[in-house]
């Protein structure tokens, strides 16, 4: 039995006995190679799901829509590691019960999807200290590498054409699963604290108020990166902030439902480098 | 006998036209995005793109302009208005889905209050389109009363030869006509067979749709709910838009001084109605989902008698997470009556 079968089964059973109101998965896109999020309801339904090798999207940003999980309910989700770990990170912000998310999880490697065993976010906990140390991939690692090799000037023009193409669609920000603050703070107008305007200074400090407020928190999924219309490659300012939270702090966000949020805690060994 | 500018004449033309004061804007592919942007040479051309993934409609309504200067004095208030200049442009290689999307713009920013910031804009632009020989999935012109030949919005239209040489050009308008005569020594006149348009398939009965959205019963309808659930409510759909046109007045500055500008606003944004009170008309994204395709295939052809989508599927091709215009649409073409 293939994967999509396996769970598509699993997610028909997981309706019918009641143990879940709604599955979040995958269906067909509008092109072959397009997935797009469905929400299950029935078990009749099921058979909408597809896994495969171009189910790509964090899907755990969902579970955080006002109102979903506030019935005690669970839900089940399909999650690749990276979302798993969002979902720890969600869990430790107390932004959701990690006991009422099932995870269907499953893994890309060589063209394909293959499940991971677990259901609940603590049994997936081995798996994600492993990554810890797994590294970027060589693509990602290539891209950092030619970052960190620029002086800042040249890095600071780098990011000053790549930010001049930001249209403030917000795609980034409504896609990532770490967004969910109910009025962001580029939307609290009274007084308009972040200028609005998507010129040169206002698309600086969007972006670097987003880098900032993800730092420790990201975990690589990609989906801001993947969502960006004007091509800005975001995977980039957000790994280095990721490496600054791991290099400083020993943080990989993400590793139990339990960690402690990096920049909210405190540690006697805490480095105290950046202070002069 | 018609009209004929040569691929290998294109230099030479861009060469006149810069001469006779033009500045000339044409697709590019620059930082990893394809847009519109100044050329000097054919060779700065991306000609072959379905469409840019940015419209031409960043050129006449940009993202962040400023409007006035201010400044506030004890007994006075002095202001200084920052129209753009004049510049004589050119846009060379635009798409017929993106010059109608200017046409149907026309009427909103002319309607109530002439917008002296977009025309000033438009009265100085010449639109040269390139009739489409190739759509990709997403197109949907035909869905919309268009076509990939359409010459709405165009100012001079070229249709590319069978030959593959150049384009057959044909002057739609006088300022089309002036621009192909600043021209008329590089142009040739032979008979020349133009290659046939792109096939695109219609995707949705417009006149089904326009029925079911007029039924006010349908407002209130679950199928919007159902419809728009996956909705992360992000701005991309509207600000690659040909025709999305609104606009948010902001002020920058301090107590005494600044720019008061005209920022890109979007109904999908749940700031884009809050009201000071807190209260929110449209608080969910169902809501704003329906309100702007309520804009444009109920409202705007209400006001102005014509659709605000000219059928180029950015909404679809670039949104995160696969929805878009002709979906909606084609499932409300599809409900049992």
């Amino acid at each position: 039995m293939g994967i999509q079968e396996q769970y598509r089964n699993e997610a028909a059973e997981l309706l019918s006995s009641g143990a879940v109101k709604l599955v979040i998965g995958y269906g067909e896109g509008s092109t072959a190679d397009r997935r797009r999020p469905v929400f299950i309801r029935t078990a009749e339904e099921a058979g909408r799901l597809v896994v495969d090798a171009n189910c790509l999207a964090n899907l755990s940003s969902y579970l955080v829509q006002e109102g979903l999980m506030s019935d005690g309910k669970s839900v089940a989700v399909f999650l690749k590691p990276d979302g798993i770990r969002s979902v720890n990170i969600l869990a430790a912000e107390a932004q959701l019960n990690p006991d009422q998310v099932v995870i269907l999880g499953f893994d890309i490697g060589a063209g394909d999807a293959s499940p991971l065993p677990g259901r609940k976010a603590s049994d997936f906990t081995p798996l994600i200290e492993s990554l810890k140390t797994a590294g970027l991939s060589p693509e990602l690692q290539h891209e950092a590498d030619r970052l960190e090799l620029m002086s800042a000037a040249e890095r600071f023009d780098f990011w000053k054409e790549q930010f001049s193409k930001c249209i403030k669609c917000y795609a980034c920000r409504q896609v990532c699963p770490m967004c969910y603050c109910r009025r962001c703070i580029v939307d609290v107008n009274q007084p308009q604290w972040v200028n609005t305007s998507s010129h040169t200074l206002g698309n600086f400090e969007w972006n670097i108020v987003r880098a900032y407020h993800l730092a420790g928190r990201c975990v690589a999924c990609g989906g801001c990166d993947r969502s960006c219309p004007v091509n800005i490659p975001l995977r980039l300012i957000n790994h280095r902030m990721a490496k600054e939270a791991l290099d400083a702090f020993d943080h990989f966000a993400g590793e139990s439902t339990d960690q402690k949020p990096v920049l909210a805690t405190f540690r006697q060994d805490d480095p105290e480098t950046f202070i002069l | 006998m018609t009209r004929i500018l040569l691929h290998s004449r294109l230099d030479d033309c861009l060469a006149a036209w810069r001469s006779a004061g033009f500045t000339v804007l044409a697709p590019t592919r620059r930082n990893e995005l394809t847009r519109f942007d100044e050329v000097q040479v054919a060779s700065d051309m991306e000609l072959d793109l379905v469409l840019p993934e940015r419209t031409i409609k960043d050129h006449f309504f940009p993202q962040t302009e400023p409007l006035i200067r201010y400044r506030i004095k004890k007994q006075a208030i002095d202001t200084e208005e920052m129209l753009p200049p004049e510049r004589k442009r050119i846009f060379f290689g635009v798409r017929p889905c993106d010059a109608s999307g200017l046409d149907i713009d026309d009427s909103l920013f002319g309607w109530d209050y002439r917008d002296d910031y977009w025309f000033r804009r438009r009265d100085n632009s010449v639109i040269v389109t390139i009739a489409c020989t190739k759509a990709d999935d997403f197109c949907m012109c035909t869905s919309v009363q268009l076509a990939p030949d359409s010459t709405k919005g165009s100012d001079v239209m070229l249709t590319t030869l069978k030959d593959g040489r150049g384009w057959q050009v044909v002057a739609l308008t006088d300022r089309g006509k002036a621009l192909v005569e600043t021209a008329s020594s590089i142009l040739r006149e032979e008979p020349a067979e133009a290659a046939a348009a792109s096939t695109v398939p219609v995707k949705f009965d417009l006149e089904r749709v326009t029925a079911w959205l007029a039924e006010p019963s349908n407002f209130e309808s679950h199928f919007w709910k159902e419809i728009s659930q996956r909705c992360i409510g992000c701005g991309s759909c509207t600000f690659l838009c040909p025709t999305c046109h609104c606009f948010d007045i902001q002020d920058e500055g301090d107590t005494y001084s600044g720019i008061r500008r005209k920022n890109w606003d979007s109904c999908s944004f749940a700031m884009f109605t809050m009201h000071t009170s807190g209260h929110n008309p449209r608080n969910t994204q169902s809501t704003r989902w329906r309100q702007r395709i309520m804009h444009k295939f109920n409202y705007y052809q209400g006001k102005f008698g014509v659709n605000s989508c000219s059928g180029c599927g950015r909404c679809t091709r670039q949104c995160p997470v696969d929805m878009g215009i002709t979906e909606t649409l084609q499932e409300i073409s599809n409900l049992p009556r």
